[in-house]
């Protein structure tokens, strides 16, 4: 029996990371799997001035002490951003500066998975427990390079793995969305790059489809529905299926046994799609709790149980 | 790849960059206008209003003041709770993460699964007192009416309401959202002229206009103005609007709960979308939405008392509840319906077409709102099955039209047996009467895990935007929690324990419904416990659904 956990778009939450990590002991798991989307959205500055740090939180300024700013940049990472220490001068420079911006951004970014590679290390080393991550559409590609370089992470991306007999292949790649993120591709290539690697499966009753984007109209797709200009329609109660239809039709067609996915934090859930168990945990990153699904494998009778959780 | 920042003008805040699911923030009115719905002033609120005949020195002007005033508490105790955890599924999620899956599950699954049944028939017999009845008394459909007022009649009516109710699941929200806005205009445009007509006609010119369409619509004899007091004085001893009694004024709240408790109603939809967080959203969405309906009573009422009359207006609420609960020595009064002050209004108008059209734009009232009846109950249902308590077809989405079947399925078809109930069985009235209160209780479950949060789960209060409001060191919730708490225990004991049953649900005196909500606290705890036991064979341990996971 094979017990596993999944997690995803933590967005750069690092309690919610460190409670991934924790979760294999926690509810006595022996793969974890992160479903990407692990970077960060925003960098919150903490500016130094007059021998004291400010900083906007929640829209409400705090002006701590340098004794009193670690627990403040805690506090920031806990809500999935990046505090990053700097002057009133490069505060206004990265204002005006986009391109300085954007490196800023990616610097921070790959200090943050290299350091949440680390944290896996020290936590998973000598328990035998596996650890798959495969990078989401938010996350820039010079993440890979860092998850492929991490000691106990394995890298799930564009791959097929063997987990305890089990075959998982994995893709954070999605359909296009409004925000034109970094690994999105027509329906067409998304097809053309989950066939690549679903064809190789030799037995779909053992497959595990690890794809980040969901399935269309499975309901694990329903997002707000929004109007050009990023704005909610009728305050968030019409939802549309935003999934992919290349992803649905993969399942459709060789019917693994499980489907995992993210992507759309707000549609938490679990269907069947012909044979297939597919499954989005949802995610509340925000909040500093992990949402996942708990997964037991059988060898002959393959999935035993499922259970969506809240840790 | 584009990225922005944000904060002041001189300086920024943060740096973001372009990523999935940063939409630009919600619309509070969008919100407003859900929560303006929930507590809906003409078709709850003028209902639950004809019943507090039976307070005659209850100031109702100054009660609804008080209640929303009491009522602010419990919005900013919610806001504070959507704020702390959103996107969790409302009373479910919140008492079951605070209290505990077990207690989670059996406060709020009695209040907002097996409670919402008794609505379906009570929106009928809105819909019939409201829309059928004086509409097809205005057209002199007077079959149609008499039909709508048989046991018959009211069952039809609440399949009307579940047949509209399940055509609005399956239409989608987004289609529901445009039609509630077109009824939200049209009926503030119909309350406009309502007002207008009681505002700029005398209660002479009323007088008249009543005993000119009482004879002419319902066959009344001359003078059925002064005929309605009459038949109500039989067993009412009249109502002053300018008596002001302290006591009695506390005794009206529990009836204006009927429709001013629910400015919370959609807190689980404002839980789920972006922006929520921050707690000034679903404060001033719910806050406006109770105080704009507060502020709109006031002036319906203060009209009602300038032309129509404050006791007439009573008098003919007691001659019609006392005559159809058969009060001993009621009378019948001379104009047989509910008294409906919009019809009255139409009244003013010598004219029976303006009058029913005024009936059905005031109609939009209930059609605008009436929609979401289980709306919220549907959430709650996913959300238990997610956890896995209830079986996953509970949360089943039919693929094609996105209709959540299986949810529909478990409110629809307990509510059709309980619509009969209701229609064919009247000593189960008492049962009905206690809707409200079982879903206070709910609130109150929810409000006890607000109260307690801070403590119960640090983690999620010292990691929200909530966690410096403190009032002399003790956190905000807390403080706003006890006084919400003790609101609802003063309406729930008056609920249950009131010495004379004036809201027909003391438990001494309704046995009935004693038994019926006994009977679904106990299975829902059968629910809960048959599902540990199922769920265990199958090794998954229900218990640790909201346990947290260590940090460290």
């Amino acid at each position: 029996m094979t017990k596993l956990f999944f997690a995803t778009d933590l967005h750069g939450s690092e309690v919610c990371w460190k409670k991934f990590l924790n979760a294999a002991k926690f509810y006595d798991a022996d793969v974890l799997i992160c479903g990407g989307d692990m970077t960060g959205k925003a960098i919150v500055p903490v500016v130094s001035e007059n021998g004291h740090y400010s900083v906007v939180l929640g829209g409400e300024r705090q002006t701590v002490t340098a004794e009193q700013v670690s627990d403040v940049e805690g506090n920031i990472r806990r809500k999935g951003y990046y505090p990053l220490r700097m002057s009133v001068e490069r505060l206004h420079e990265l204002d005006q500066n986009p391109a300085m911006r954007a490196e800023c951004f990616q610097e921070v970014m790959l200090d943050g998975v290299e350091r949440w590679m680390n944290m896996a290390a020290e936590k998973l080393r000598g328990t035998g427990i596996r650890c798959f991550v495969c990078p989401g559409n938010d996350d820039e590609m010079e993440v890979d390079e860092v998850v492929r370089r991490a000691e106990l992470v394995e890298l799930g991306e564009g791959r097929m793995v063997d987990v305890d007999g089990f075959s998982m292949i994995s893709t954070g790649w999605s359909n296009p969305t409004p925000w034109n993120t970094h690994r999105e591709d027509s329906e067409e290539k998304l097809a053309e790059r989950i066939e690549a690697m679903a064809a190789k499966v030799p037995d779909q009753s053992r497959a595990i489809f690890n794809l980040h984007c969901p399935p269309f109209k499975s309901g694990l797709d329903e997002a707000p529905a929004i109007d050009a200009d990023l704005k909610l329609l009728h305050g968030g109660r019409a939802l549309r299926p935003v999934g992919s239809t290349a992803v649905r039709q993969a399942i459709e067609r060789y019917q693994p046994l499980l489907s995992l996915h993210g992507h759309i934090h707000e549609s938490k859930g679990a269907t069947k799609i012909g044979k297939t168990l597919s499954i989005n945990p949802g995610s509340a990153y925000e909040e500093g709790m992990l949402m996942g699904a708990i997964v037991q494998l059988d060898a002959r009778k393959g999935i035993k149980s499922y259970q969506l959780v809240n840790g | 790849m584009a990225d922005t920042t944000m904060g002041t003008a001189t300086r920024p805040a943060l740096f973001l960059r372009n990523a999935t699911g940063l939409v630009k923030a919600w619309s509070t009115f969008d919100a407003f206008v859900y929560s303006f719905w929930s507590i809906n002033l003409i078709t709850l609120g003028l209902y639950g209003m004809s019943y507090v005949y039976t307070v005659p020195d209850g100031q109702v002007l100054a009660g609804i003041l008080l209640f929303g005033v009491l009522v602010t508490f419990l919005v900013i105790t919610y806001a504070m709770l959507v704020s702390v955890m959103p996107r969790t599924g409302g009373d479910y999620a919140w008492q079951s993460r605070v209290l505990g899956g077990g207690p989670g599950f059996v406060l709020s699954i009695t209040g907002w699964w097996f409670t919402l049944f008794l609505w379906a028939p009570i929106y009928a017999n809105i819909l019939v007192v409201q829309f059928f009845s004086p509409l097809a008394y205005t057209l002199r459909w007077d079959g149609v009416a008499t039909f709508f007022t048989s046991q018959t009649g009211i069952f039809v009516s609440c399949l009307i309401v579940l047949a509209f109710v399940s055509i609005v699941v399956t239409m989608g929200m987004e289609t529901y959202a445009r039609i509630q806005k077109i009824c939200f205009w049209i009926g503030l445009a119909g309350l406009a002229v309502v007002c207008g007509l009681l505002l700029f006609y005398s209660q002479s010119d009323f007088q008249a206009a009543f005993n000119r369409e009482a004879t002419s619509l319902f066959g009344a004899p001359a003078n059925a103005y002064q005929g309605t007091i009459d038949a109500a004085s039989k067993t009412f001893s009249g109502a002053s609007f300018s008596t002001f009694t302290f006591g009695p004024l506390l005794l009206l709240l529990p009836w204006l709960a009927f429709y001013l408790l629910w400015p919370n109603w959609g807190a689980t939809l404002y839980g789920e979308v972006r922006g929520a967080k921050d707690i000034r959203k679903p404060f001033w969405s719910m806050f406006a939405g109770l105080w704009v309906t507060v502020a709109m009573v006031a002036v319906v009422v203060l009209l009602i008392n300038k032309t129509i009359g404050w006791n007439f207006y009573q008098s003919a609420n007691a001659a019609y509840w006392n005559n159809l609960f058969a009060v001993q020595g009621a009378a019948a009064p001379p104009v047989p319906i509910w008294p409906y002050p919009v019809m009255f209004a139409g009244f003013l108008v010598d004219n029976h077409l303006f009058q029913a059209l005024l009936i059905i734009v005031m109609g939009l009232w209930f059609f605008g709102w009436a929609g979401t009846l289980f709306l919220s109950s549907t959430r709650v249902i996913f959300a238990a099955a997610f956890d896995r308590v209830l079986p996953s077809w509970a949360a089943n989405i039919s693929a094609k039209r996105r209709v959540p079947y299986g949810s529909l399925v478990l409110m629809i078809v307990p509510s059709i047996v309980i619509s009969a109930i209701y229609a064919y069985k009247p000593d189960f009235t008492s049962v009905f009467l206690d809707a409200t209160a079982v879903l206070a209780l709910t609130f109150f479950a929810t409000v006890v895990a607000a109260i307690i949060l801070p403590w119960r789960r640090k983690d999620l209060y010292d990691a929200s935007p909530i966690a410096g409001y403190k009032i002399a060191g003790v956190p905000t919730i807390s403080i706003v929690g006890v006084i919400t708490g003790l609101f609802l225990l003063f309406m729930l004991y008056q609920w249950s324990f009131n010495p004379d049953n004036l809201y027909g649900t003391s438990l001494q005196k309704t046995p009935n419904s004693v038994i019926y909500f006994v009977a679904t606290y106990v299975v829902a705890i059968a629910i809960y416990v048959a599902a540990r036991i199922v769920r265990n064979r199958q090794g998954i341990d229900l218990s640790r659904i909201h346990h947290e996971i260590p940090v460290e």
